[in-house]
């Protein structure tokens, strides 16, 4: 990873957009994002997530304030330059298919970018072979399911070698199975601390896998916390319309009734319950 | 429904028609378009569709796979083959039917002329069972470089023309879905007068019309995201290579269709 004087990934200023100025998407939003860190954006459906994640992919033009990417202010005359930075997978597998087939698919940001043909290759294939999806490259769309399609979407973005990946809804057109696979994949995408990743979802997995929740709420930042204390506040996930994983949803009831455990993933909330059944 | 759908997907066997420079496809392809508009007689359509039949093996494919790619024409089949016997009056007479008279030569020119069909739409299918729509896209910009001079921009039209190829699928599924739904709420195109087929039918294009904007919407941000810009130079992944095979296989087109001028 290439990093900046200030180890930021993004820093927002006072960042506003609106289509039209009677009615704005979003409005002062500040916040920034430290390289190599894992975000999760969250908000009911209709409060700007989306409109944000395109801000930062560079596909919008912020209203007013400024958004600096990698410390580089975005503007209309560097957005060229920073882009090729971003990679974006978004939620309908389909219709960010634009090859014929998954090889033709991975290469068409590729060929954009003028590389050599040999490095083309060798990137198509080294990317393919890392979402497990070497067995399909000469695949058309229509033979694929739509977790394979999702790998097809995020092998296409890996092969661009972007810092910053942002997921809008990525998940939220697969089923569970492949829901749990794409969740693996961006854990272990983390693990390799080459990304900044900002995810926008609503899947509770996904966000308690995260760093860091920001909330937006009505075009506005409600909430900047950590996935374990936006679990904790149920004020605040009813805002979000967020249920907490069933672990999670036990162990804040239990907190009521005056029994704190503590516990990370369901196997040790189920190591921490037992012992007070025996116990008895 | 998609997997009757032919059109446009490849067959992979390894011949060595499969490795043919697509350029030289396409230009095979044209030259054979005017060889069968050239059949005019039984010996010549016995030749072509020799000729036919000799590059189908070739390609190791089934050929049931090109019977079934011509068979979505047989009404128009139909169709060319009974004009000719209705307006045809050479030969014989063999059957009468008031004023109108169905004479040999009426059915000897309707056969060949639907065969001319069948001929030319399971051939034409050898393009696109051989080659995948990247190469395919990559021959046709190839085909038309020469026309740049005159401000047209092959990139961009193959580039339009493999997107459009790559959601037929897409927008069909789509469209089947609908009709679905239109039937659950009791509106069965199947069970319907013809008449309100018809107005059917517009309700249901705007749907499908709404459904491919939004996609396209989706589609030029996906494009844009992965750093697409419209004119901008890009390099190509599917390499060319024009072979001695290319030549000869354009040339036995050439062949062809003098073969049919002399047998006409």
């Amino acid at each position: 990873m290439t990093m900046n004087s200030t180890g930021l990934a993004y820093e927002l200023q006072q960042v506003s957009f609106s289509y039209d100025p009677e009615h704005p998407v979003l409005s002062d939003l500040s916040f920034s994002i430290p390289q190599g860190s894992w975000i999760s954006l969250v908000g009911p459906n209709g409060c700007g997530k989306s409109t944000l994640a395109r801000l930062l992919g560079g596909l919008l033009a912020a209203n007013a304030g400024t958004i600096i990417v990698e410390g580089t202010p975005l503007l209309k005359e560097t957005v060229q330059q920073i882009r090729p930075r971003i990679g974006m997978v978004f939620q309908n597998p389909d219709n960010q298919f634009i090859g014929a087939t998954v090889e033709e698919d991975i290469a068409f940001g590729l060929e954009g970018r003028c590389l050599p043909r040999e490095e083309m290759v060798e990137r198509v294939h080294r990317y393919a072979e890392k979402l497990e999806i070497g067995h399909l490259l000469s695949k058309h769309p229509s033979e694929l399911s739509g977790g394979q399609k999702q790998r097809v979407a995020i092998a296409a973005i890996l092969a661009l070698e972007p810092g910053i990946l942002i997921f809008d809804e990525a998940s939220s057109m697969l089923d569970e199975r492949a829901r749990g696979e794409l969740l693996a994949i961006l854990k272990e995408m983390k693990g390799s601390g080459r990304y900044t990743m900002i995810s926008i979802t609503h899947d509770a997995d996904e966000i308690l896998a995260s760093d860091r929740a920001i909330v937006l709420h009505k075009g506005g930042m409600a909430a900047d916390l950590t996935p374990r204390e936006l679990f904790g506040d149920e004020a605040l996930l009813d805002a979000c319309r967020l249920i907490a994983p069933y672990g999670i949803r036990l162990l804040n009831e239990l907190r009521k009734r005056g029994i704190d455990l503590s516990a990370e993933s369901p196997k040790e909330v189920a190591d921490a319950i037992w012992p007070l059944y025996s116990n008895r | 429904m998609r997997n009757k759908l032919l059109f446009g997907r490849r067959i992979d066997t390894g011949s060595w028609v499969h490795g043919l420079d697509p350029r030289a496809k396409l230009t095979g392809m044209l030259l054979y378009l005017a060889a069968i508009v050239l059949v005019g007689s039984w010996r010549a359509l016995a030749l072509a569709a020799l000729f036919s039949l000799t590059y189908m093996t070739a390609t190791r494919i089934p050929l049931k796979y090109y019977v079934k790619a011509a068979k979505p024409l047989w009404a128009l089949m139909v169709f060319i083959f009974a004009v000719q016997c209705l307006t045809v009056d050479r030969g014989q007479v063999i059957w009468r039917l008031g004023s109108w008279a169905l004479y040999t030569g009426g059915l000897s020119s309707g056969f060949i002329a639907a065969s001319r069909m069948a001929l030319l739409v399971s051939f034409t299918a050898i393009l696109t069972f051989t080659t995948t729509p990247g190469l395919l896209n990559q021959g046709l910009a190839g085909v038309l470089a020469p026309f740049q001079r005159i401000g047209l921009k092959p990139q961009r039209l193959t580039l339009m023309m493999s997107i459009a190829l790559r959601f037929i699928p897409t927008i069909l599924e789509e469209t089947q879905k609908i009709l679905k739904a239109q039937a659950a709420r009791g509106a069965d195109l199947k069970e319907l007068p013809w008449r309100e087929k018809g107005r059917m039918l517009v309700s249901l294009l705007v749907p499908v019309t709404v459904g491919a904007f939004r996609r396209a919407e989706e589609l030029v941000l996906s494009m844009e995201s992965r750093g697409y810009t419209i004119g901008a130079p890009r390099t190509e992944y599917h390499r060319l290579g024009w072979s001695r095979r290319d030549t000869w296989f354009v040339l036995s087109y050439v062949a062809l269709i003098a073969a049919v001028l002399m047998l006409r």
